[in-house]
């Protein structure tokens, strides 16, 4: 019997399309995309141009506006760090918010270490920016305001276009972390002046992302590589033909069947939902009031150990939380951020539903974890009697 | 006649006359000023970047996106960068001060 695959906030299974198109930039065709003199290398280049067109055109850029990076956590670190450093000289605060993944955390908190003021804003018990404290936040010495736009714990998505509006009002730029959005909901780049995206949270693959730099009014970064100059200057090093390549099949992909799909994951989401709810005695949805990603359940079972759980359904991958802390002891910053207390969010299971699941995978999900949950109640009442 | 300041690398200013309708390349070119041009105003290098003083930013014409494209590849940019090549000296700008930057590029030698 083969697993159940419920994770796919922490990484999606490559699209078998997007593997077809990598593979001659795996094999035969192996030039350097910025060796201009010979045939291999013209060739490379140019399919790193045809996949930053297809990346540009997911979320409405130009092609001039992709700056391709190692994935997610190297984009939000140009951005983050790129802007503030490009403008310390007239502004010296950066805002951002507690559930942001840590990688947006840590590096606007390392801002610190360079004489900027970093604001961190909490977040309502439904998992949102409070838009007045927001507003209260940002003065005209903010630098850059960073709030993603989808969670990848709760699946929250944030008022993006109300942030925006508020933080450009007081000059700021805004940057948004749209790893787990992008692809999955609607964006609009004409909200954000940043947007950093992840190849492998969309069924591309890993060791790729890319920041959208927006160009009118342009947005200028202080890049944090040094070499060759590569993309614009904003990011040296060469670029990895057969993984950019691939983020462009996948970012195609999401382009013409990404709208079809998150109906159809919100579905199996909302089967996944009703029926655990019914199947199981003390589960409480977390952040259930927020507009989510069409993929994310998140929810406590009472008096359950979530560590306990998961390991009792081997054959169903799902996590406690983000996958870069799961090794952790502590439960999730952002459940506690929420308000939920320490042995409900120690109670908490992330599921993310995606592209290849089944109806029956859900069904099948749901009694394997009913099954084990209940034997790991009888236990307990067992130990406890 | 209008005047400008150009503040050298070294710190040292150096007031000028400034024509109406000649671009701050070419006033630095005619007083001796050490900024290259290399491409000689044509829009294919940064050489001749200048950092203008923030009050002085705000008066200029908004830069082309031409412009905007080659101090991409300028090194020490600022927020108030420019091309001195596509600033024109007009009788509102009298007393511009720009400073030269430590380091250019010159975009044709990657």
């Amino acid at each position: 019997m083969s697993g159940i695959y419920l994770d796919h906030h922490a990484t999606t299974p490559l699209d078998p399309r997007v593997y077809e198109a990598m593979k001659p930039w795996l094999t035969e065709r192996f030039g350097n995309p910025h060796s201009e003199n010979h045939v291999l290398g013209r060739g490379a280049a140019e399919a790193v141009e045809t996949a930053r067109a297809a990346v540009a055109s997911l979320i409405g850029a130009e092609a001039r506006e992709i700056v391709f990076t190692s994935g997610a956590t190297e984009a939000n670190n140009l951005a983050i760090l790129g802007a503030a450093r490009f403008l310390k000289d007239s502004k010296r605060r950066v805002v951002t918010v507690a559930t942001e993944h840590k990688c947006v955390l840590e590096s606007c908190l390392s801002l610190r270490d360079e004489s900027f003021e970093v604001v961190v804003l909490g977040v309502r018990g439904d998992g949102l920016v409070d838009l007045a404290e927001l507003e209260r936040a940002v003065t005209p010495e903010t630098a850059l305001v960073s709030v993603m736009a989808a969670n990848n714990e709760i699946g929250v998505l944030q008022p993006v276009r109300d942030i925006a509006a508020l933080a450009h009002a007081k000059g700021a730029l805004v940057h948004t972390d749209a790893a787990q959005a992008v692809g999955k909901i609607p964006l609009d780049i004409a909200d954000v002046d940043l947007m950093s995206l992840s190849g492998h949270k969309i069924y591309g693959p890993m060791g790729i992302g890319a920041l959208y730099v927006r160009r009118r009014p342009r947005v200028r970064l202080k890049p944090i590589f040094h070499g060759g100059g590569q993309e614009r200057g904003l990011r040296s090093g060469t670029l990895p033909v057969a993984l950019c390549v691939g983020f462009g099949a996948a970012c195609a992909i999401a382009r013409v069947e990404g709208a079809a799909e998150a109906l159809r994951v919100a579905a199996l989401r909302d089967r996944l939902q009703a029926k655990l709810l019914k199947a199981i005695l003390g589960v409480r949805v977390n952040a259930v009031d927020a507009p989510r990603l069409p993929g994310n359940l998140n929810l406590s079972v009472s008096g359950i150990d979530a560590l306990q759980l998961i390991a009792a359904v081997p054959d169903v991958a799902l996590s406690t939380g983000s996958a870069c802390t799961s090794a952790d002891v502590e439960p999730s910053y952002v459940l506690k951020a929420l308000g939920l207390d320490e042995p409900a969010a120690r109670a908490s299971l992330r599921f993310g539903v995606g592209r290849f699941n089944t109806e029956a995978d859900i069904d099948r999900a749901v009694a394997l974890i009913a099954t084990a949950a209940a034997r790991l109640r009888d236990t307990s009442r067992v130990a406890a009697g | 006649m209008p005047r400008m300041t150009f503040i050298d690398r070294d710190g040292s200013r150096h007031e000028v006359d400034a024509p109406v309708g000649i671009s701050v390349l070419e006033i630095a070119h005619a007083n001796n000023i050490d900024l290259e041009g290399a491409c000689e105003g044509s829009l294919a290098c940064s050489t001749c970047h200048v950092v203008v003083s923030p009050e002085d930013y705000e008066r200029l014409t908004e830069a082309t996106e031409d412009e905007e494209d080659m101090l991409d590849l300028a090194f020490g940019l600022t927020r108030t960068s420019r091309l001195g090549c596509q600033i024109i000296m007009s009788e509102e700008l009298d007393g511009l001060t720009v400073r030269l930057p430590t380091e250019t590029r010159d975009a044709r030698a990657d």
